[in-house]
């Protein structure tokens, strides 16, 4: 095992600690090989857990991309976003005539600061490479794949959107051990919208909408599981997939992914005004539904 | 810190009904606001407001204007529901008129 | 309450609310709004913070009519918090996806396959800049909801985005306006990730100089986004001229539709990766390298010139399918 138990900006070694010693390859996903020059942070490949081979999404944030200068320490740009989808494609074509049981997991190792702010990303549309990257999530879910998201480091608004947010469970270490799960630190919060930090930091004690870190969002539903420590990654993530493959199984898509997140997040005490315009709505729509139909 | 909530009734001389069941008007932008008008039998022959605003200790500003306008125009039977984020009285005035064109008028 | 539906048709579609661009998109008096004003639906975290709330909370949805069509329509309002999401105008994007998906089952059920000339749309006029900070965490996951239930719609339910209102859909939105199977645009319209000032907060103003309209224009607008065929309907600016786009739209087949798509396949993937590649061997350095790269002239006119205009002379990359 590696000697360390914070990933912060280290995706790559946790790949090491969670999965199967030295079992990791790189660009391999079943008999595909993906270009190695593509998008070099974009660290994916095979592994076994617990001797079942699982497709590996991480972001390596030692390796710039050298065509985007704003893509380093971590930034997934527009390469990195395709070739993720692409891992993904190949991930459902390996297994395509395996039944649901035999489906290969896929596991995101998610420390990745931001998706990349740059002008050519506008240009040529860093929109649609995060939506790609998230229909290749879904479209590998209703393959039967089972997708567990284990944040190890950052977790970070539109980079956690596409990294993670779409799995069908989210686990993640607490912020001890490195990891930062917010949409943007509460001082940048403060300062865009003009309430003082002060008081942001006050309601976070009674409200998880504004805060920072895996303990809150945990309290909204975003996180499935908290973990205490890194030791517990792999069972935690072995134990996970089980848990969504018996789900899927069973027809029970409604208790997996985001979706369910939120009802679990209203258990929780988080968002729990959500439940209720969703339900005004739902009675709104079914008074009008006979008319639609006609 | 949260926002500031006033309620004013007013009973006009000679009290007029919205011809519509509602009316709506204004989007709360900066210095602006919207306001609801809702009919209703428990405001018979006054206009009951409530307000949400951003700003503080104008509450005397707001019970002149609402209630010269209500005696003006005679709205009466209804409930008005205001969020507000900083709009001047001369666009409080303005919006109140829209509102009660967009609920018809009044009878 | 009172909307002129005539009225709205000739109006500017940049220069209308969200409930007017609703009330205005499909046939008359047909619009039925979903949690409207009256339902006083606020944001609960607006009122602690402080920040003025809206009983719509800057979003307007429901269902509305073309011909037999039941069209769900969601219409932000970019003139509340920047028509940003969070928890409860998220929940109603989020779950107008839902109920759409739900009026098709309903509809196969009734009539054994959905007939063409009945299918639901949704369609979404766009006009914020992504998450609401006030209520981030919440603001986050909408987006992600969004996405999980727009994501079942493909092939049975034809999405279509509109980008034609002063914010644009930018932050988290811009990849749910590209997420759609048809984009809408009139020459206001600007799809992006990361705004000009974050940009230029983040990398710096060598990068991107936030106070440079044209820049902006030719970066995020629609000619640009035409042009490299993201947008696929370039449309002048009235609500009349959308609400026909869409009833046309309306008619075409399902498959036909979906052949506009821009993404959600590994034919897609490849197709766009493809436009990474041809930027990153160019090194544009701005959107006019890429336009000239695709035939075009006269650079410095075709954001400039009138719309019609353009639209004779703009060369587009050609795409995949179409």
């Amino acid at each position: 095992m590696v000697a360390t138990t914070n990933f912060l900006g280290k995706a790559h070694d946790a790949i090491e600690y969670i999965f199967d010693k030295e079992t990791f390859v790189e660009n391999k996903i079943g008999s595909t090989r993906l270009d190695p020059d593509l998008a070099p942070p974009a660290m994916v490949g095979e592994a076994t857990l617990d001797g079942t081979i699982c497709t590996v999404l991480s972001v390596n944030s030692r390796r710039p991309n050298p065509r985007f200068r704003v893509v380093f320490n971590g930034v997934m740009g527009m390469e990195e976003t395709y070739k993720f989808s692409q891992a993904l494609y190949a991930t459902i074509d390996a297994d395509k005539d395996k039944p649901i049981d035999e489906k290969r997991p896929v596991v995101l190792l998610i420390d990745t600061p931001g998706n990349s702010p740059g002008k050519i990303e506008e240009i040529v549309g860093m929109t649609k490479g995060t939506a790609s990257y998230q229909f290749a999530l879904m479209d590998a879910r209703a393959a039967g794949h089972p997708v567990i998201g284990m944040i190890v480091g950052r977790a970070i608004s539109g980079a956690f959107l596409c990294h993670g947010l779409l799995s069908d469970r989210i686990l993640s270490l607490p912020k001890d051990y490195g990891t930062i799960v917010h949409v943007m630190p509460t001082t940048s919060i403060a300062v865009i919208t003009g309430i003082p930090l002060e008081r942001l930091n006050e309601l976070v004690k009674t409200n998880p909408v504004f805060a920072s870190g895996a303990e809150f969002v945990y309290k909204l539903g975003t996180i499935d599981e908290l973990l205490d420590n890194p030791d517990q990654m792999r069972d935690a993530i072995i134990r996970n997939i089980a848990e969504v493959k018996e789900l899927r199984k069973q027809g029970r898509e409604d208790k997996l992914g985001i979706w369910n997140r939120g009802q679990v997040g209203a258990e929780r005490g988080g968002r729990v005004k959500r439940i209720e315009a969703i339900e005004k709505m739902e009675k709104e729509f079914e008074n009008i539904l006979p008319d639609l139909l006609e | 810190m949260a926002l500031t909530e006033l309620n004013f009734e007013f009973t006009p001389k000679e009290p007029k009904e919205l011809n519509d069941e509602w009316g709506h008007v204004g989007i709360v932008s900066s210095g602006d606001l919207e306001i609801l008008i809702e009919k209703g039998n428990a405001y018979k022959g006054k206009a009951s407001f409530h307000i949400l605003t951003t700003v503080v200790g104008f509450d005397n500003v707001w019970e002149t204007v609402l209630g010269r306008l209500v005696d003006k125009t005679g709205l009466s039977g209804v409930k008005v529901s205001i969020n507000d984020n900083a709009a001047t009285p001369a666009v409080v005035k303005r919006r109140l008129q829209q509102a009660i064109e967009n609920g018809g008028g009044l009878q | 309450m009172r909307m002129d539906w005539e009225e709205l048709q000739e109006k500017s579609f940049y220069r209308s609310s969200a409930r007017e661009r609703a009330y205005g998109i499909v046939d008359p008096g047909t619009f039925r709004e979903f949690l409207g004003p009256r339902d006083k639906m606020y944001s609960p975290h607006l009122v602690i913070l402080g920040e003025a709330v809206e009983f719509d909370d800057g979003i307007v949805v429901g269902v509305g009519k073309i011909d037999k069509h039941p069209v769900f329509v969601i219409s932000q309002e970019g003139n509340f918090v920047g028509g940003a999401l969070g928890e409860i105008n998220g929940a109603k994007m989020a779950y107008m996806y839902k109920i759409a998906l739900k009026c098709y089952e309903a509809m196969k059920e009734k009539y054994g396959t959905v007939p063409e000339d009945r299918k639901p749309l949704v369609v979404v006029s766009y006009d914020s800049g992504g998450v609401r900070l006030h209520e981030s965490n919440a603001g986050l996951v909408a987006h992600s909801e969004c996405m999980e239930a727009l994501w079942k719609l493909q092939n049975k339910v034809p999405n279509i985005s509109i980008t034609g209102s002063s914010l644009g859909a930018y932050g988290a939105q811009g990849f749910v306006c590209m997420s759609g199977d048809v984009v809408l645009a009139n020459d206001y319209g600007r799809i992006g990730l990361t705004g000009p000032d974050v940009i230029q907060q983040e990398v710096g103003k060598d990068e991107f100089d936030a106070s440079d309209r044209a820049l902006i224009w030719r970066t995020m607008g629609a000619r640009s986004k035409y042009i490299l065929g993201d947008v696929d309907y370039l449309l002048k600016d009235t609500i009349k001229e959308f609400r026909e786009k869409v009833k046309e739209l309306a008619d075409m087949s399902m498959s036909d539709i979906s052949k506009h798509r821009h993404l959600g396949s590994p034919e897609l993937v490849e197709d766009n990766l493809e436009l990474v590649k041809i930027a990153a061997e160019l090194k544009i350095d701005d959107s006019k390298d890429l336009w000239e790269y695709y035939g075009n002239e006269n650079l410095d006119e075709l954001p400039e010139m009138p719309q019609e205009e353009f639209l004779k002379v703009a060369k587009r990359r050609p795409r995949r399918g179409m």
